[in-house]
């Protein structure tokens, strides 16, 4: 039987009748001359503006992207099988805009804003176009506040602020999707907003990182889009768009948000079949001319506004807040290929990088993130002080021990100072390991960078090292709670917080076993 | 490749502004359509396919199909479409060459497809209105189409004015549908 929807009560079809608006105005009209591939060109339309939508027969909906003297080429929208040579198009005036605004958290939705979780409709009482330029110079402000992402090793080694964009790159199968949703899962109660662009996609995969979010309560505070690999090419084209312009509600207006684009690669694999078929010029790797222009346009809306701007946008309803959007986009090498068209048109867009590595993965280091090719431009201003302060060995003692590593292979014996060396990399290497969907919070990454700095580490033997942090953890949040908890709020580190984790590992060391 | 109508622009321009200059745009007018409806007829379409004939020969067959339609000048003008092997696009010009024309004329092409037939009256009222909304002279045809069921549709090049109760159905289906 079918079933009425509520939007069908006899009132509000009354209304909608009554309002609807029926005067005959002029309009644009042309004909379909060729459909192909989802690209459709058109005669006529002589007054049809670039990115303007365009309505065909049958409600379906087009965006005009060539336009040339004698006709305009547009990508469908949707589905494109109903649509026949000869048919009218008409313009209206209108560019593609999606809905924004808090009503979308929780939902997953596609590059046009339409929810597709089954959880009914979206009254998003605010629509904002996809394409929108990037905040200008003087609307910015330098990035000095941290995203906590809750991996060891990014939060020690390559620090993100708000409002930076980081890259994370690496081949398939090796962790960057992980990254992603754990960062995600660690803005619960940050008051970060998430966004997560699923482009080009198995369906099975988005639905399996939607459903991660839930299980880990991580979904309140996140909005999905998703253009799967089953969708038009122009949908993965718009995906991250969408999702940024999503964004842009949250910095616009004092807030911040995060947003990841998972992956950058199909989007410009959708936009080179794009491309091709509407007949533009290949140009290396057989991507449009264009393609460094579709990242950074698309990047630079991901910045840190200063409260001018803010209040300004609000009308001077927010006063003295900086908004910001943060963004992690993910590139996918080919065995590890970082010289490739769009792997290096990105990494010179962002503002660093973090780069996953095969072999790291393979041995069992997870995040396989290579620590000396991974930097973070910006995010250094932005690290809290007790991170700041202890992170510092780190970098350079995991970097001293890749070169001993390999020095020590063939060489035999080897002096107690680089013995020493290589045993302090071997166990940073393994403390930097980390499980998926554990994220640790600030003092708790504060107090296991204390212990590898002050030696604790030395009498553990390197497999133990991870039972070892689940103890001292355990231990530290039944007798020490205060003061993660004081570290946690303030990201401060002076004398006494030394002296009390000095204290409190001095006691576990002494009592506990693991 | 290139659409007909890009291709024939050239063409349409120079024989325009010729004709214009020589003040013979209703002569020209005339004889392209000649040559136009000619070029379009089924045997003459396979004729100016077919590689066993030269550009010349074409262009002679095309001339002596039109006779007296075609000036001396006009000759020349598909001797030199003959050329270009471009005889093809004779029905592409002369309707560029219109177009041009009513353009210089301020005159518009407009189809007003109506549910009812309309009264003379209607007629003028309606070009009269059209005419001072689209600051040009109106040449009118009328069409009837029931399935319109009510009002009409005005067309005027890439113009579509909506005024019928399908288009206004149709509307409605939309929006409550959305």
């Amino acid at each position: 039987m079918q079933q009425l929807n509520p939007s069908e009560i006899s009132e509000i079809i009354k209304s909608r009748i009554d309002n609807l608006n029926v005067s005959s105005e002029a309009q644009n009209e042309g004909t379909i001359v060729s459909v192909s591939d989802g690209i459709i060109r058109i005669h006529g339309l002589a007054d049809v503006m670039y990115g303007e939508m365009i309505e065909f027969d049958g409600g379906v909906y087009g965006m005009a992207l060539n336009l040339e003297r004698d006709s305009v080429g547009a990508v469908v929208l949707g589905d494109y099988q109903t649509l026949a040579e000869g048919q009218k198009a008409r313009c209206t005036g209108r560019v593609l805009e999606v809905p924004v605004g808090p009503e979308l958290e929780g939902r997953v939705v596609d590059a046009l804003g339409n929810p597709i979780d089954g959880k009914g409709a979206i009254n998003a009482a605010l629509t904002d176009p996809l394409e929108k330029v990037a905040p200008g110079v003087i609307d910015r402000q330098s990035v000095d506040q941290p995203v906590q992402i809750g991996l060891k090793a990014i939060d020690a080694m390559v620090p993100i602020g708000r409002g930076q964009r980081e890259l994370i790159i690496g081949d398939r199968q090796i962790g960057k999707t992980a990254i992603a949703v754990d960062a995600i899962i660690n803005q619960k109660g940050s008051g970060i907003k998430c966004i997560y662009v699923a482009i080009g996609q198995k369906a099975s995969s988005v639905a399996a990182v939607v459903r991660k979010l839930e299980e880990h309560g991580a979904m309140e505070h996140t909005i999905v889009v998703a253009a799967t690999a089953s969708d038009p090419a122009a949908m993965q084209y718009l995906a991250p768009f969408a999702g940024c312009t999503m964004g842009e509600y949250y910095r616009d207006r004092g807030q911040d948000a995060l947003i990841i684009y998972d992956d950058l690669t199909k989007q410009a694999w959708a936009y080179r079949q794009i491309s091709l078929l509407l007949k533009r010029p290949p140009g290396r790797e057989a991507y449009p001319g264009d393609v460094f222009y579709l990242h950074s346009r698309l990047l630079e809306r991901a910045a840190r506004v200063n409260p001018n701007y803010v209040e300004k946008f609000t009308n001077g309803e927010v006063k003295g807040k900086t908004g910001s959007l943060t963004a992690l986009p993910v590139i996918e090498t080919q065995a590890g290929d970082v010289s490739a068209f769009v792997p290096t048109n990105v990494i010179s867009i962002t503002d660093g990088q973090i780069f996953l590595e095969a072999d790291m993965f393979n041995a069992g280091v997870r995040p396989a993130m290579n620590a000396g090719v991974s930097v973070s431009r910006v995010g250094g201003a932005a690290q809290t002080k007790i991170i700041k302060k202890l992170s510092g060995g780190i970098r350079t003692a995991l970097a001293q021990y890749r070169e001993l590593a390999a020095f020590s292979q063939f060489a035999s014996d080897l002096d107690e100072a680089t013995k020493a060396q290589l045993d302090h990399g071997q166990r940073v290497t393994e403390l930097m390991k980390q499980k998926q969907y554990s994220p640790q919070s600030i003092a708790e990454l504060g107090l296991m960078l204390y212990a590898a700095d002050n030696g604790y580490l030395k009498t553990v033997e390197v497999n133990k090292i991870g039972d070892f942090e689940a103890a001292v953890l355990s231990y530290m949040k039944a007798e020490h709670s205060d003061l993660m908890k004081q570290i946690n709020d303030s990201g401060s580190y002076n004398d006494d917080i030394a002296a009390g984790f000095k204290a409190a590992l001095d006691k576990f060391v002494s009592t506990q076993t693991w | 490749m290139a659409e007909l109508s890009t291709l024939a622009r050239p063409y349409a321009k120079a024989a325009f502004e010729y004709a214009d200059q020589a003040g013979q745009l209703q002569g020209w007018s005339d004889s392209l359509a000649i040559a136009g409806a000619v070029a379009e007829q089924p045997n003459v379409v396979k004729l100016l396919a077919s590689p066993t004939y030269t550009a010349k020969q074409q262009a002679a067959v095309l001339v002596e199909i039109c006779g007296d339609a075609l000036s001396a000048a006009g000759q020349n003008f598909l001797a030199v479409l003959s050329e270009h092997r471009r005889l093809q696009l004779l029905p592409e010009i002369s309707r560029q060459f219109e177009i041009l024309k009513a353009n210089r004329e301020k005159a518009v092409d407009v189809e007003v497809i109506s549910a009812q037939l309309l009264t003379d009256d209607q007629q003028q009222q309606l070009s009269d209105a059209l005419s001072a909304k689209l600051e040009r002279k109106v040449n009118m045809q009328v069409r009837l189409d029931k399935s319109l069921l009510g009002g009409a549709v005005i067309r005027a090049g890439d113009t579509v004015i909506d005024g019928s109760i399908r288009g206004r159905l149709a509307k409605l289906a939309e929006s409550l549908h959305s």
